[in-house]
């Protein structure tokens, strides 16, 4: 067993994490385990950030922080120096079509779309974890997405769902999370009746929902009363959209509404304490200006931060400073990338000119780890014992543009970043006597 | 595309049919005018200002450290250290970055402005596959608050284009980024304009998509080469009235066409050519047109494949106006790779701009030009923050023919300047003031030089 120079305060802290000294007995443990050490933690937890710690991976999560030893027998390869850099959890980007898309005017390369997709539209059957977005977007350190349905003609687009950005096949991390609607101004027809539309589609369904009830309560009394009656006899399966609204009026699926005007999340502010929703605002423009009734109703908000031009009449008020405003009220905010999802991988950067307008770097990279697991019920986005080990080992400040991702790790698996650009640009700047395309 | 008249000798038969006799009277010279909206553009009111102690990126190269600059008469008067001036409005600038004012040489502000509804969609005159007789200048909104968004960005001067539909979707113009009531009141002194060009998948699909030529990209060459093959029958025409004209002959004048006007002017090598252009083989074969037809094939605009071609555009004196990374939302955007810039710029001759054909990113032309320059570095390319500049300065200058007055901080230039809060190339990196022809335009501390467009006005 090698040992580690320990003060006394990280024995403190390892003990707080609840761990036994004998959970550290994992030579036999069924995965090798890996160690990084000497690295400047970001754990986005209470503990905030540890300079020369120690984390340890096992089995997909984390095993250890700044144990009192390293795990017996590790292997020399499984050590990482970390020489003081900057570890933080993956970064998590939403509301795009990761996997989806491949080229976006190219049709057949598209599947985040259908005219006909209602509130069951699950498009993550559609993911594909070998599109070239995939390793590319790694290097903005994104190693979990939310992927949103683009749908049809409903306001209901359908059912999002995250992935990590291991590029395996296996990397959709949990289908229909949550229900995408989209309210707001358009060029024809009334947002009206599209709230309306939102609204009585939750009180229809809670309005059946207690009438199966009270049916049910004098079904099972008059089952009681006449024991020889067989229970449930000719009850009606719900329909498939009747499940998922449950699931959101029971609050065990988030409901995620894209919208931008102050009025209109003010109305969704009213629906999410009718129905007792676990609402998430998307996109969000004017949010700045009802920032201290979003916080009252306990909503969050996810924001592009570069957004600031009034680029319709439902976002007037976008700033630079929106992100810094509402989480000063007391929003918790979640940042993304809007725009085309081939550039997801920036997010980064959109946290670095957040903080530029007022954002604290600790509120930045909480909103891009943390927050963005809390509300997207993600088990990632913390360095904390027992969470999903997704990691990233930076060159620098992960916001800044001349830091790079040097290392990191989706659920403890070491994942590169090479993507199909690093291999043209090789093409293009070797020198061969044969034409390019015999370089590879 | 319209059939040429030249009726040179078919109307006014009885008085011009002797027009070749050498004695005839002349009638008056018919002639074009080439500015017919000419600029308005005052600078505002100026200051003497004498910025100390500043790091300096010149835009051609250099790196100076704690060097003092002084803005005086609307130029850079002086670059040097120990500068000093009685008078002058002194700034302090340890600690902070002084670049050139930021040229973005494609932007359709004004054109597709905010907010973008429809009303406002003036940027693409999709109705024929040559529409060279429109000019970007007539559909400007100057109201656009992405104006303001983008001086607080640092940029100074820009170029208004048209949008991408059209094989020749008109003319661009060149602007101050100042607030102005009027199109005039922006419009960049003396700076020649520019005729937007496109290639690939845009005019194929929106002629296409109506069973018009082009449908293809051999429609597009067809489409191209018909258009010079008129504009130097016109040219021609002109020519020979301006040469009669000249011998003392009573010539009738052409017909006037627009159309032809705008490539008679590129003919003329008085409109400069920007192409959208995403890859290498019709980049080449662009330049080949310009070749064929005797003109020079200008600034290739979202070349994402310039770097498979870095040498025969720098061979050719071409331009390459790129993105750090945008790509994927068509075929002709698939193959991008990050250093583009940084391939194109590393040959000799060259000239790389980083460009942003977006409301949002010409707000950020510093972080793009970062972008390049730390991913190329990595990648092996000995790039400095000096050269980075050139990118989003004296290059789009260059491109737009107007290095001669703007791009860089040298003394006789235009005091275009931005003092940035600290290296331009952070992520955390802000314009605190920005300067044209030595007036404050900018000041992200001091509300007064923080203009507003009418439409925000009392928004609540």
């Amino acid at each position: 067993m090698k040992l580690l120079k320990t003060p006394l305060s990280r024995v403190a802290l390892f003990l707080s994490a609840g761990i036994s000294a004998a959970t550290l007995a994992i030579g036999s443990a069924s995965a090798q385990p890996l160690a990084i050490t000497h690295a400047k933690v970001h754990t986005v937890t209470g503990q905030g950030v540890l300079t020369d710690a120690t984390v340890i991976i096992e089995d997909g999560k984390i095993l250890a922080i700044n144990p009192q030893a390293l795990p017996a027998g590790l292997a020399a390869e499984r050590i990482i120096d970390a020489r003081g850099k900057t570890i933080t959890p993956g970064f998590i980007n939403s509301f795009n079509q990761l996997g989806l898309v491949e080229v976006s005017a190219v049709g057949e390369s598209q599947d985040s779309r259908e005219k006909k997709a209602d509130i069951t539209f699950d498009p993550s059957l559609a993911f594909n974890p070998r599109s070239s977005l995939i390793p590319y977007s790694r290097k903005g350190g994104i190693t979990r997405n939310l992927v949103a349905p683009g749908g049809g003609d409903s306001i209901f687009k359908g059912q999002a769902f995250a992935v990590d950005l291991s590029g395996e096949f296996d990397s959709v991390v949990k289908n229909a999370l949550g229900v995408y609607v989209v309210v707001g101004g358009k060029s024809k027809g009334s947002r009206a009746f599209d709230l309306q539309t939102l609204w009585h589609k939750l009180e229809d369904r809670q309005k059946a929902l207690a009438k199966e009830k009270t049916k049910q309560e004098a079904k099972e009394k008059a089952n009681k009363d006449d024991k020889s009656k067989k229970d449930n006899n000719g009850d009606k399966e719900p329909k498939r959209d009747e499940l998922i609204l449950d699931a959101l009026l029971a609050g065990e699926k988030p409901l995620f509404v894209k919208a931008n005007r102050a009025s209109d999340l003010l109305q969704l502010i009213k629906l999410k304490q009718a129905f007792k929703l676990d609402l998430v605002l998307v996109g969000a423009a004017d949010a700045a200006l009802v920032a201290k009734q979003l916080a009252a109703a306990e909503i969050p908000v996810v924001i592009n931060a570069l957004r600031n031009l009034p680029e319709s009449f439902d976002a007037m008020h976008t700033s630079l400073t929106s992100p810094a405003t509402l989480t000063a009220a007391g929003v918790k905010v979640v940042l993304n990338t809007s725009g085309d999802t081939h550039n997801l991988y920036q997010l980064r950067f959109t946290a670095g000119n957040a903080v530029a307008n007022g954002l604290s770097a600790t509120q930045a990279l909480a909103s891009i780890t943390a927050n963005a697991a809390d509300v997207f019920h993600l088990d990632a986005g913390r360095i904390a014992v027992g969470q999903a080990a997704d990691l990233v080992l930076w060159s620098g400040d992960p916001f800044e543009l001349s830091t790079r991702v040097e290392k990191m790790w989706i659920a403890g698996e070491e994942v590169g970043t090479s993507s199909r650009q690093d291999a043209l640009r090789e093409r293009y700047i070797s020198k061969s006597t044969l034409p390019k395309a015999y370089v590879k | 595309m319209r059939k040429i008249t030249l009726p040179l000798l078919a109307a006014g038969v009885s008085v011009t049919l002797t027009a070749c006799l050498d004695t005839q009277q002349q009638d008056a010279k018919v002639t074009i005018k080439k500015n017919p909206y000419p600029s308005s553009y005052q600078p505002l009111a100026q200051q003497q200002t004498l910025i100390k102690n500043a790091t300096v990126l010149t835009g051609t190269g250099e790196k100076l450290d704690n060097t003092d600059v002084l803005l005086q008469g609307g130029k850079i008067a002086q670059l040097g250290k120990g500068i000093s001036a009685s008078g002058a409005m002194e700034v302090d600038g340890t600690g902070k970055w002084l670049t050139p004012g930021i040229i973005d040489v494609h932007s359709h502000l004004g054109v597709y402005p905010s907010p973008s509804v429809g009303s406002h969609q003036d940027g693409n005159e999709m109705t024929s596959p040559n529409t060279s007789e429109v000019w970007a200048e007539h559909s400007v909104w100057p109201q656009d608050p992405g104006f303001e968004a983008a001086r607080a960005g640092g940029v100074t001067s820009l170029q208004i284009l048209p949008g991408s539909a059209n094989l020749f979707g008109g003319r661009g113009v060149t602007l101050r980024n100042v607030p102005s009531v009027t199109m005039q009141g922006m419009k960049f002194p003396d700076a020649p304009y520019g005729l937007k060009m496109a290639c690939g998948e845009n005019p194929k699909r929106v002629y296409g998509d109506r069973k018009e030529l082009p449908s293809t990209r051999m429609g597009n060459m067809a489409g191209y080469r018909a258009a010079w093959a008129e504009a130097t029958e016109y040219k021609r025409a002109w020519d020979k009235y301006e040469r009669d004209y000249a011998a003392g002959k009573n010539p009738q004048a052409p017909e006037r066409d627009l159309t032809l006007d705008t490539l008679k002017g590129v003919l003329d090598g008085e409109i400069l050519i920007h192409n959208h252009c995403y890859k290498a083989e019709e980049m080449a074969m662009m330049i080949d047109l310009g070749k064929e037809f005797n003109y020079h094939s200008g600034t290739f605009h979202h070349a994402i494949e310039a770097y498979k071609i870095a040498e025969p555009l720098a061979e050719n004196g071409n331009c390459a106006a790129m993105w750090p990374d945008w790509w994927g939302f068509k075929m002709e955007a698939y193959d991008m790779v990050q250093e583009n810039v940084a391939i194109v710029d590393a040959v000799k001759n060259s000239c790389a701009i980083v460009h942003s054909d977006s409301d949002s990113t010409i707000q950020r032309l510093n972080q793009e030009a970062g972008k390049i320059l730390y991913r190329a570095k990595e990648s092996g390319f000995a790039l400095t923050e000096a050269d980075a500049v050139g990118w989003i300065t004296l290059n789009p200058a260059k491109s737009l023919g107007i290095s001669d007055k703007t791009g860089s901080v040298e003394v006789g230039k235009n005091a275009d300047v931005v003092l940035w809060n600290r290296n331009p190339f952070s992520v955390y990196a802000q314009a605190e003031q920005v300067f044209v022809d030595g007036a404050k335009v900018y000041d992200r501390i001091d509300e007064k030089y923080q203009a507003k467009s009418d439409f925000l006005l009392g928004q609540k």
